[in-house]
């Protein structure tokens, strides 16, 4: 689905990168200049070494007395120690700083696509938004950490050997630099070609994951029906996909860089070449040749590593690119509004010819699909309860949606209190709307994390009174823990019905000034339901409430009622009155119910 | 009796390298000689060719030297190595994606295999870090396996070679290379328990990834999105320390390694001092140029044997994640030789057998507990004939769910037997599977594929068939209304369709089967009046058809031939709806909570 993402080209592609590297590297500037001390000490201790090696070949042939050699010898085996050192220390700094900027980038992305509209996320599966969040940003972990420092640091060493070999000899210098500087060009030319093919890869990866993660969501519904098949047949489908993605992207990778590494060998060569030359002319020593060989070999270093690291930037350029699309991608419910709510009291909700359908997401045009919502307009006075009834399908859920702005209408308006929803600040809309819904997804985390979704705030007597009231004290003697208990994954445990009860006491605790009840006591059976009649009495006591049915029992309390059909209202007006005229279609479901029941 | 055995003890971490190897034993082979051999040995060809240079000029007829052809032949075998290596790129890729998927696939089949209702011992986002790191790092192990071999050679030749140029100063510098190696060894104990902590914190991290990604529309509505990013950030912290630790820890020791080559260096600079003296022609610059290039190499492959042994504990660790998520299975069934089809046709799907038409299924004495709870049932009997339609019913938490899980083999009874037609049915989870039963759970899941693929789920089905489906689940209304009909991309987990759409989309799917046996759990929830009752008559004019389900609403009720009531676990009374409302002071309750007032019973003895 989200293949077609919309590409961002990828000429600009280095320029992106570089701009996520400076927001997440910013912060990291200090330890990043002492691991830039630690770098620039190793490459002087490499380069230390050498010439110590060359001394000794020179003052050796030469018949120095042992004491000299000797003394070369323990200064060579001193700066190799401290080199250990270094590397050590540098390599702690290097990946701190990369976990760090990396984990400031997770939650930047976690915290922006969390605030993203439905639309956006019914289109993706938290598979998906696994990999894209974790398994894209883990992929940047080492660009974060090196790819700034190596890269200088390494120049530095680069240009380092080859003022030192131009001091050996000019002709030496010049074949080298020469050589260097093609390799460059030619790296810089291929840069960012594989791009593209990375991120195809990238993408393979995360539709397997997410294929995997709601597999493994479904696991009942695919063994009892007789779908292992199709499914171990679709999870080939897709792992053959990822292979053929990723060999390209590595074959494309490594034929471009081995031909510039080879091309750099074939200088070091001509370079050993001139230098013996130069021995037979009479004008290097036999040390001099051995240390132009040995600068040839660090020199290789250097331009390993930048090689690694313009690879490692095509691969992050793919991460990177991902990471952006997601930063890029605005929320269609944006947050402009400026009007407080009435912060107390039962608000009322107007329907202004609310006219909505859904849009596909991955349509770049925001055209909705077929309308959902035709033209409703309608007003539910402050502290009146209204059941909500109608076909599946007939738009009821939508139109609670849209009572908290999960979507914003596509014509008309909605108004909570006279204010049209989208010039309040979304945080007071949010605020004023509780929601139960049929569905309630629990976290691997304590009951209390649970109940009051991670808000350190609200207090445990709080909490602990709200679940007493809903009838589950006996439930709650029963943890362990308490409140501190941690739940199981998928609320395992738990049936269905007392998860339901758990969404209540997520309700109350937000005491909200709009109350949604989405068939929120479906999973109830008639007993419990009865129990949590008084509390959902009080629930609704100086609240606006929506009650949203299939069964009539439920909207026994309710003040009106509206029915729907194909998106648009059938009818509305007073329970009471509908209820006793014969012609209405309330009044014949009633009928239909009592028949029912007298079968 | 041999898998009996198996079960018992683990293999040790090689046994499944070895299994994985004879996969694709081809791939395997060019994988672990091609790249070793050019990694290891090639570096030895060009010191070799120095050496000759210097000794040539330092000798005594140097002009004689042949300068650009050694020259040639230095940078030479450079070239070689990179062109082999776009060859080498090939096979790396392959075998890894290779024993990845081959891992990926028999973990998914084993976890699919499982009591559908207890597949895996985490959430589904906690096993995405094993399906993709653990999974991940074992096949990047098995193409180090060989490398062992590989450097004990290099190590013979390299230093054969050293030897006859110097046989005690070769004894000398080796030392610290050797005793590197030990240290190494010991070390890579505690590497164990570093990946370990670090490779359960990330599990921490994806596991809340996944379900706040799947909740995200109660956390806007809650508005503590804040809230909750700061808990994934606590997460993360703790993933950055145990990161910190595996990594510095492996690399300190790399590093050790790597540098202890400088070490021997040192040494060879204090052993080499006085043959060098005065070019006295014992030991020649050639000579220690190649003993100083040797050195550096061979201590890189010491090193490298070090990066083995650490790779080693960490993919043993990889494996142990991995086995957990296949609670009790043979080891052999991690890597199971599969096939995984990267070329070619992708299988056909089993056509479904005949079923065994379905007289009497009864269950004695069933009971299953939740792990660490009281919940459950105990002792459940039932019976149900060809034709019945029973509804099980009974409170919130009283156990019909499990009832039904447990007599399909979604969860594992702790005891009690099940039969069909009177044989008992050994294996529950295999057997209720169609065209013996089909299943719609309580809270049915669908995938992001079309409407058309969640309902066929693989079945190869006429047209006709497919339209029966939609009509039994009273879904042909909607198919109209949805954008592009059945082809519709029904969205994460069904979200594009109502609850209500979800349900009769599971049922259609359960339809489309043709099972002897349906059963619902609680199909009805989001269903209004007439639809609901416009499916249950549809399933009734469907001849044939034997129905188990729960349900707590009247329109089931009334068509129940049997109802059995639960309360607590236990069967607390069970019969026809006249004798229910008699005798059962809990199902009395039940039915009269329906519609929030008392309604009186119907009248007895109406037969």
């Amino acid at each position: 689905m989200s293949d077609s993402e919309p590409t961002s080209p990828v000429k600009s592609s280095t320029r992106k990168i570089l701009a996520v590297l400076g927001r997440y590297f910013a912060p990291q500037w200090r330890p990043s200049v002492l691991l830039l001390l630690l770098l620039l000490t190793g490459i002087g201790l490499q380069l230390i070494n050498p010439w110590i090696l060359s001394q000794f070949i020179d003052q050796a042939v030469a018949g120095a007395p042992l004491n000299t050699l000797l003394k070369l010898a323990g200064a060579f085996l001193l700066f190799a120690l401290l080199r250990q050192l270094d590397t050590v220390a540098e390599s702690y700094l290097a990946a701190n700083i990369g976990l760090r900027a990396t984990n400031q980038l997770r939650s930047d992305l976690a915290r922006h696509c969390l605030n993203l509209d439905m639309a956006f996320h019914n289109a993706r599966t938290p598979g998906e938004m696994i990999e894209r969040i974790d398994g894209d940003v883990d992929r940047l972990n080492n660009f974060f950490a090196r790819f700034v420092i190596d890269l200088l640091g390494n120049l530095l060493l680069l240009i380092g050997v080859l003022i030192l070999v131009w001091r050996i000899h000019w002709q030496v210098g010049a074949a080298l630099t020469g050589f260097s500087l093609a390799t460059f060009i030619l790296l810089n030319r291929l840069r960012d070609i594989g791009v593209p093919l990375y991120r195809e890869a990238r993408q393979a990866n995360a539709m397997l994951y997410g294929f995997i993660e709601e597999r493994l969501a479904g696991t009942e519904d695919i063994r009892a029906n007789g779908g292992v098949a199709y499914v171990m047949r679709r999870l080939l489908e897709h792992a053959r996909r990822l292979f053929r993605a990723d060999l390209k992207a590595n074959l494309m990778s490594v034929s471009v860089f081995g031909f510039t590494r080879a091309l750099f060998m074939a200088g070091t060569g001509v370079a050993l070449g001139l230098s013996a030359f130069l021995y037979l002319d009479g004008i290097l020593t036999i040390g001099a040749v051995y240390l132009s060989y040995r600068y040839t070999e660090v020199l290789l270093q250097p331009i390993e590593v930048i090689n690694r690291q313009i690879q490692d930037l095509q691969q992050a350029g793919a991460s990177v690119a991902r990471v952006q699309d997601l930063l890029a991608r605005t929320s269609r419910i944006q947050d402009t509004g400026t009007t407080p709510l009435p912060q107390n009291g039962a608000l009322p909700v107007q329907f202004e010819d609310l006219t909505f359908g859904y849009i596909d997401d991955d349509n770049a045009t925001g055209a909705p699909l077929e309308l959902v919502l035709r033209g409703l307009s309608f007003t539910l006075p402050a502290g009146s309860v209204t059941g909500l009834l109608g076909r599946t399908g007939s738009g009821k859920t939508t139109l609670s949606r849209m009572v908290f702005r999960a979507y914003d209408p596509t014509g008309g308006a909605v108004r909570l209190g006279g204010l049209d929803l989208r010039a309040a600040p979304l945080a007071d809309v949010r605020r004023a709307v509780g929601v139960v819904t049929q569905e309630i997804q629990l976290f691997h985390a304590s009951l209390r994390d649970n109940l009051t979704l991670f808000d350190p705030a609200v207090p445990d007597a709080q909490i602990e009174s709200v679940i007493r009231e809903l009838g589950l004290g006996d439930w709650l003697d029963d943890l362990p823990d308490g409140l501190n208990t941690l739940l199981q994954p998928g609320g395992g445990g738990l049936s269905a019905g007392e998860a339901q009860l758990l969404a209540f006491v997520r309700v109350f605790l937000s005491d909200p000034q709009v109350v949604v009840l989405d068939e929120a006591s479906s999973r109830l059976d008639p007993a419990t339901e009865r129990l949590l009649e008084q509390a959902i009495t009080r629930l609704l006591t100086g609240r606006t409430g929506i009650v949203i049915a299939h069964r009539l029992g439920t909207i026994e309390r309710v003040d009106n009622v509206i029915i729907l059909e194909r998106g648009q209202v059938l009818e509305f007006g007073a329970r009471a009155a509908l209820a006793s005229d014969s012609s209405s279609r309330f009044s014949q479901l009633l009928a239909t119910g009592l028949e029912e029941a007298l079968v | 009796m041999s898998e009996a055995q198996d079960r018992t003890h683990e293999w040790p971490t090689w046994r499944y390298m070895v299994e994985l190897a004879r996969y694709k034993p081809w791939l395997y082979a060019l994988e672990v000689l091609f790249n070793p051999v050019l990694f290891y040995f090639v570096p030895l060809l060009p010191a070799l060719v120095v050496r000759q240079l210097l000794n040539g000029l330092t000798g005594s007829a140097p002009a004689d030297l042949n300068i650009w052809g050694l020259v040639a032949l230095f940078s030479g075998v450079w070239l070689m190595r990179h062109a082999f290596n776009v060859v080498a790129i090939v096979t790396d890729v392959g075998l890894n994606h290779v024993g990845t998927a081959l891992l990926r696939r028999n973990l998914l089949n084993f976890v699919l295999q499982q009591p559908g209702a207890r597949a895996l011992p985490h959430s589904p986002g906690e096993a995405i870090s094993r399906f993709r790191d653990d999974a991940e790092s074992i096949p990047n192990f098995l193409a180090w396996t060989m490398d062992p071999v590989v450097q004990v050679l290099v190590m013979i030749v390299g230093l054969a070679t050293l030897a006859s140029i110097n046989s005690l100063i070769t004894l000398a510098v080796v030392v610290p290379v050797l005793v590197t190696l030990v240290i190494v060894n010991n070390a890579t104990k505690r590497i164990r328990r570093y990946r370990e902590a670090a490779r359960e914190a990330a599990g921490g991290v994806t596991d809340f990834l996944g379900e706040t990604f799947g909740a995200v529309m109660a956390v806007q509505i809650a508005g503590t999105q804040d809230h909750v990013i700061r808990h994934f950030e606590q997460r993360n912290e703790k993933r950055r320390k145990t990161a910190l630790a595996d990594l510095v820890f492996s690399q300190a020791l790399q590093t050790f390694t790597y540098n202890s080559a400088s070490l021997g260096t040192g040494i060879l600079l204090l052993v080499a001092a006085r043959s060098m003296q005065g070019g006295a022609g014992t030991f020649t610059v050639g000579d220690f140029s190649l003993f100083v290039s040797y050195l550096g190499w061979l201590t890189i492959v010491t090193s490298m044997f070090g990066n083995f042994l650490i790779l080693y504990r960490q993919t043993g660790v990889s494996i142990k994640r991995l086995m957990e998520l296949m609670p009790g299975a043979p080891p052999n069934h991690l890597t199971e030789h599969n096939p995984i089809h990267f070329s070619g046709n992708l299988p056909t799907l089993p056509r479904p057998g005949t079923p065994q038409p379905l007289e009497q299924l009864s269950v004695r004495g069933l009971s299953y507990t939740y792990p660490g709870s009281s919940h459950g049932i105990q002792g459940v009997d039932l019976v149900l004939e060809k034709g019945d339609f029973t509804v099980i019913t009974g409170r919130i938490g009283s156990g019909k769910t499990t009832l039904l899980r447990a007599l399909l083999g979604l969860l594992p009874p702790d005891s009690g037997e099940i039969f069909w037609n009177g044989r008992k049915v050994e294996d529950p989870a295999s057997f209720f599977t169609p065209p013996q039963s089909a299943y719609t759970p309580q809270v049915p899941r669908l995938f992001s594929e079309t409407l058309k693929d969640n309902i066929l789920m693989g079945l190869e089905g006429q047209d006709a068939d497919f339209d029966t489906a939609i009509h039994a689940a009273v879904f042909e209304r909607d198919l109209t209304e949805l954008d592009h009909g059945a082809e519709t991309i029904v969205g994460v987990r069904g979200t594009r369709l109502s609850g209500g759409q979800v349900q009769r989309t599971a049922a259609a799917r359960m339809f489309m089967r043709r099972p002897e046996l349906l059963v619902f759990d609680d199909l009805s929830s989001a269903l209004d009046v007439d639809t609901e009752r416009l499916l249950w008559e549809r399933v009734f004019a469907q001849p044939g058809h034997t129905c188990l389900v729960v349900s707590h609403r009247r329109a089931a009720l009334r068509r129940a031939n049997h109802i059995i009531v639960l309360d607590g676990g236990r069967i607390a009374a069970q019969g026809t709806l006249d004798a229910l409302l008699q005798t059962s002071p809990e199902f009395q309750r039940l039915w009269e909570g329906d519609l929030g007032t008392p309604q009186p019973a119907p009248e007895p003895h109406t037969a």
